[in-house]
């Protein structure tokens, strides 16, 4: 019954597509790591990617595509190349994982490079696992290549469109360089040493600058924050004070601040008036 | 009749709380009242009234976020215990405690309107052409059963479509609600989900 109204809905194709831009209600899936091309956007680690940034899940397009948007007129951004999309090293193989927010039934998920299938994965039209991941063997290639991931849908005449620029074999794997960096990258060496001179001042900076930092300052930085102004992407620690609009708060709660985390009314969980 | 009390007398004492939530400068003379009282005050999020006016789009949304936010409570819970990363158990622990207000806001305005908080079925927006919901019990559940090794990565993927999918439910209530104060709050959503997805595709790259 349900599946009636599906199929006719699903072959308006270019119809629903253009739906996709004023609502984003048909948005179901994209690969989120290594980062594809839309990933990378919603993340706002490439500017300027237009609607996409917004939705990643919704490169919806006709199964067939060859192209980065899978022909979605809608996000013309994800096809080009000048954007130099920053290319994640991988190895001999990858491991693609995929974000859902809508389990479809699913026919087959396909991975190509330079136009080629190198991966096919047959789901038999099972609606997909809690986590959706494929290792994919990448040995015949590589340098830089753009791996093209499609979701063929079971039951719609759509798939969904991921780009993922790689740079396979390149200085090895990805996790070794990738995580320390961001393990402690912004507040951790500036003002650990500085406060708390009585203790370990000798240990901290030759052996732990990175990780560990992390653990140890939550007791030494709560002093620096105080009184200034609230800002999005901030690493506030418990007991941080700030101000907004004019009043105190103090941090009852670590986070880094984001939009509409601001101190209030609304956010009394996390901050408490002063 | 009791709440209409309640409401009534928030409005008396405390009127600065209301058009802060209508989304206005306010709050300097908010401060110094705020320091004696403040802990009671500020504790009864849900003592922020809605309003009479509403839709059905207004009850659905708040009904679809409430159980949305029901399951992400369980998710981050999960989360903060086995997370490897601090940042990964932090970010869950604050978005934990900021939807458990944001339930209790909710919950208070359905009493309000007079209906129930629970969905009579969970539904996918996509249930029209064959999508299930992104995140059932099943999903959910079985962060409590994949390999620690493998946790963040089943987490962060979990909760990003959970996240993505509390987007589109205020996109629904920003495009077709007719409550002021639920679409500002359903802009407030937007806005700290889409940055939540932010920073958990970046910990996802890390």
């Amino acid at each position: 019954m349900r599946r009636k109204i599906a199929y006719p809905l699903a072959t308006l194709g270019m119809v629903a597509s253009s739906l996709v831009v004023a609502s984003p209600a048909l948005a179901h899936g994209y690969v989120s790591s290594p980062p594809s091309r839309q990933a990378l956007c919603a993340a706002g680690s490439v500017a300027n990617c237009g609607a996409i940034q917004f939705e990643p899940q919704s490169v919806e397009a006709p199964k067939g595509s060859k192209q980065c948007n899978g022909g979605n007129a809608a996000f013309p951004e994800l096809n080009d190349n000048s954007k130099n999309w920053p290319a994640t090293s991988v190895g001999k193989s990858a491991t693609f994982n995929w974000v859902l927010t809508a389990r479809h039934r699913t026919a087959t998920w396909v991975y190509y490079v330079d136009g080629t299938a190198v991966a096919t994965f047959n789901d038999n039209n099972a609606i997909p696992a809690a986590s959706v991941s494929h290792t994919v063997d990448l040995s015949k290639f590589s340098g830089k290549k753009t791996v093209l991931a499609v979701w063929n849908i079971g039951d719609t005449v759509n798939a969904f469109y991921s780009c993922v620029d790689v740079n396979i074999g390149g200085s090895g794997s990805t996790t070794p360089t990738t995580a320390p960096t961001t393990a402690a990258p912004t507040t951790a060496p500036t003002t650990a040493p500085t406060t708390s001179p009585t203790t370990a001042p000798t240990t901290a900076p030759t052996t732990a600058p990175t990780a560990t930092a992390t653990a140890t300052k939550p007791p030494a930085t709560t002093a620096p924050a105080t009184g200034s102004e609230w800002a999005p992407g901030v690493a506030y620690k418990v007991g941080d004070v700030v101000t907004y609009q004019g009043v105190s708060y103090q941090t009852r709660q670590a986070h880094t601040s984001i939009r509409s985390w601001e101190p209030g009314i609304w956010t009394l969980a996390l901050w408490l008036p002063l | 009749m009791k709440r209409r009390h309640v409401a009534a007398l928030v409005v008396a004492a405390v009127p600065f709380f209301l058009i802060g939530a209508c989304g206005t400068d306010v709050s300097k003379d908010a401060a110094p009242a705020a320091t004696a009282v403040s802990t009671t005050n500020v504790k009864n999020v849900a003592d922020i009234t809605a309003g009479s006016t509403f839709n059905d789009t207004d009850v659905m949304f708040l009904q679809m976020l409430i159980d949305n936010l029901e399951q992400g409570q369980q998710m981050a819970q999960t989360a903060t215990k086995r997370a490897t990363r601090p940042q990964v158990a932090e970010l869950a622990k604050a978005v934990q405690v900021t939807q458990a207000d944001e339930i209790k806001l909710m919950k208070g305005w359905l009493a309000e309107w007079g209906k129930p908080a629970t969905l009579d079925e969970r539904v996918s927006l996509h249930a029209d052409h064959g999508g299930m919901p992104s995140t059932g019990e099943k999903e959910i559940a079985s962060l409590t059963t994949v390999p620690k090794a493998q946790f963040e990565t089943a987490f962060l993927n979990l909760f990003l479509a959970h996240q993505h999918n509390a987007v589109e439910f205020a996109q629904l209530e920003l495009d077709k609600g007719s409550n002021d104060l639920a679409k500002s709050f359903a802009e407030r959503v937007k806005q700290s989900r889409t940055d939540q997805v932010q920073q958990m595709l970046k910990l996802l790259a890390g």
